[in-house]
């Protein structure tokens, strides 16, 4: 609620600026490790189209490295703060950006296209159609699901009751998809289960320019919503009695995280538990509970959480690279179980 | 700081729960009842009456039936939420748990409705703040975390939010519930305090009906048979109270200001001695279900010397200690 309190235990501008020096470090050394190891003046030299940096590695860097590294830092900026919102406005410390079954969503966008729509027809017109009708259709499931939710979320007061039908509806979702698995082919089978390990690497120069403005668009929304999030931590009656209108706030966290998760998901696949436990890291270090310093905070975290995660993945100086969505479960799980451990109980958000 | 007072109405007041593809739940239905500036009210009435409904319509929680809810002459129907936020503060039953939240963040919560869009505080806002936290006597607990500190002191905590929002009106629903009895005394003393000094209209609800009755200035009562309003004298004059309970065995004794349970006597008693021995000799016999009476042939006498109980019965005569050892006897 207030605004860097003069008596805070916690130096916060000198962990944001440690923060960011981090992120620097990370983004920079995410482009130098690939497959191949680029030496840092030829990264820097590719960014100069007159200095005579080495062709091969002017287009590793600009055409595959530096979308993939941008492509991360929008994926833990957003997984991160749509995660934030969906733990407060629920006041539930597991609530993440899938809540909502904006993933779930988005999963039956490409069950329906990958195994269902793309058998019907022959399967070289999917394959031709490449990474955007993916994509598109993963944005036109999570955002059809996106409107259910807004719409519910105006007839419905309790808090509660939303939580519960996303959670059913995820389910409900999954059975369908189980159903098309069964009756697909292998091909088929394999392209699908390729999409849900997650991929950062996929994402084009000309899909981010459709990325970034979304995440953007999110993020604004979720600045204009900090102060609102603030009175939701105390419970919807006294967000109430302190003059938030609850149904309208409610719609633009809404709006704002469906942007987010389901913009993020239809590009890069779903992208698991950075948004579970990226909130939680920033409020252990910044020792808060003020979205003031916390929405920027997870999103310079959840950059820096995505940046390492595309570098374990990518394993340095190898030929293959990790499903992200792997990786992403292996560094967010411990850290959730360190947190349940060391806080005995896992008290609200 | 300065603000206008301005009085409560509740008008043919009808409120309940809409429920869907059902009739809708009306849980009182017309409901009259008013309150001044300066004024502490106890809204009681027996449980599952429709207290917290009440309270909850009154603070533009829920929608209403019927009738209307008037502040300073104004239906409450047309205000904006940030209007009403500034006129009326709430602090509700339900329990805050929000880790990393000081008292000092939390009182300031009261400054929302005031604050700019980040909710940046100003100098000003800071010392309202402080103001309040020293007025519920929570100074030195600034920087403690809100989940940290006891229930009396986090309802203190609480009622400083309210404070600090700076409202002619504050609304409280079972503020003393969960505290032991001098932490309940505490927070009615100090609602009490506030109501007169700022001139605050404090209304609230209560299962502590023995300490609202000497604490508060009205009564709001609820009962199935009607509602009344009144100086909780009035109350006890006029026999309201007893009407309070569906269960006909509650009733209030309007000699000692006191609600007792109506039990079937097993025996009559004839106590004789004097003092606060005597007193407490007869409470004792009245918890156990004995009669008390004064001629009409008792069952045995029990006689009351300094430190000493004389049970006599059929012409036998038992001596006990305490009053423990005489009522384990009698059993």
């Amino acid at each position: 609620m207030t605004a860097f309190p003069k008596n805070r235990k916690r130096p916060v501008a000198l962990i944001f600026f440690v923060l960011a020096v981090v992120f620097v470090i990370f983004f920079i050394a995410d482009l130098l490790l690939g497959s191949i190891i680029i030496p840092v003046k030829e990264v820097l030299f590719s960014f100069f189209p007159s200095s005579e940096a080495n062709e091969s590695f002017r287009t590793i860097v600009l055409e595959f490295r530096l979308p993939k590294a941008l492509t991360a830092v929008f994926t833990g900026a957003a997984l991160s703060l749509s995660g934030l919102q969906m733990q407060t406005v629920f006041r539930n410390p597991l609530a993440g950006p899938y809540v909502l079954g904006i993933s779930a969503g988005a999963s039956l966008g490409v069950a329906l296209f990958v195994l269902g729509f793309s058998s019907a027809l022959a399967f070289g017109m999917f394959s031709a159609t490449g990474a955007w009708s993916i994509a598109l259709v993963a944005w036109v499931g999570s955002f059809l699901v996106m409107m259910l939710v807004l719409y519910v979320s105006t007839r419905v007061n309790d808090i509660m009751t939303l939580l519960i039908l996303g959670i059913l509806f995820t389910s409900a979702v999954t059975a369908v998809v189980s159903i098309l698995q069964y009756f697909s082919s292998e091909s088929m089978l394999k392209a699908f289960v390729i999409w849900t390990m997650g991929s950062l690497g996929s994402v084009t120069k000309s899909q981010l320019m459709v990325l970034a403005p979304a995440i953007v668009a999110g993020t604004v929304l979720a600045f204009f919503k900090m102060k609102d999030l603030n009175a939701f931590l105390l419970g919807e009656d006294y967000a109430r009695s302190l003059g938030v209108s609850i149904k309208w706030s409610r719609v633009i966290i809404f709006l704002s995280t469906s942007l987010l998760a389901g913009t993020i998901t239809a590009f890069c696949g779903p992208i698991g538990f950075i948004g579970i436990a990226v909130p939680h890291i920033c409020r252990v270090l910044f020792k808060t509970a003020n979205h003031l310093i916390l929405v920027p905070a997870v999103i310079l975290t959840g950059s820096i959480v995505m940046l390492f995660s595309d570098i374990v993945s990518q394993l340095p100086g190898m030929q293959t690279t990790l499903p992200i969505n792997s990786v992403t479960a292996l560094i967010g799980i411990p850290v959730i179980i360190w947190m349940i451990v060391k806080n005995r109980k896992f008290v609200s958000v | 700081m300065k603000k206008e007072k301005i009085n409560i109405e509740l008008k043919h007041l009808s409120v309940g729960y809409g429920q869907p593809g059902e009739a809708p739940l009306e849980v009182l239905t017309d409901v009259n009842l008013t309150a001044a500036p300066g004024e502490m009210v106890a809204l009681i009435g027996s449980n599952g009456i429709g207290k917290s409904t009440l309270l909850r319509t009154l603070s533009a929680f829920q929608p209403w039936f019927a009738g209307d809810i008037q502040i300073g002459g104004k239906s409450l129907r047309t205000m904006h939420p940030k209007e009403i936020a500034r006129i009326m503060s709430f602090v509700s039953t339900e329990n805050i748990r929000v880790p990393n939240l000081s008292v000092f963040d939390l009182v300031a919560y009261g400054r929302f409705p005031y604050t700019n869009w980040i909710g940046m505080l100003s100098a000003e806002d800071r010392s309202i703040v402080y103001e309040a936290i020293e007025k519920v006597g929570l100074q030195g607990f600034e920087n403690r975390p809100a989940m940290q500190i006891s229930d009396g002191e986090r309802q203190r905590a609480m009622i400083a939010r309210a404070l600090a929002q700076d409202t002619p009106v504050i609304v409280l629903d079972e503020p003393t519930a969960y505290l032991d009895v001098s932490n309940k005394y505490e927070i009615f003393h100090l609602l009490q305090v506030l109501a007169e000094e700022k001139k605050k209209t404090v209304v609230l609800s209560t299962h502590d009906l023995n300490i609202a009755l000497r604490e508060v200035d009205k009564l709001w009562l609820v009962t199935d048979g009607g509602n009344y309003q009144g100086a909780p004298e009035d109350a006890v004059l006029n026999g309201w109270l007893n009407k309070m309970f569906r269960n006909k065995q509650v009733g209030f004794d309007e000699k000692e200001g006191e609600f007792f349970f109506k039990k079937k006597f097993r025996a009559k008693v004839k106590v004789e001695g004097d003092g606060l021995h005597l007193i407490w000799t007869l409470r004792a016999l009245n918890r156990k279900g004995y009669q008390i009476v004064m001629q009409a042939d008792p069952d045995f006498n029990v006689i009351v010397k300094e430190d000493t109980w004389l049970l006599v019965a059929n012409d036998t005569q038992k001596e006990f200690q305490s009053i423990y050892q005489l009522l384990a006897f009698l059993e």
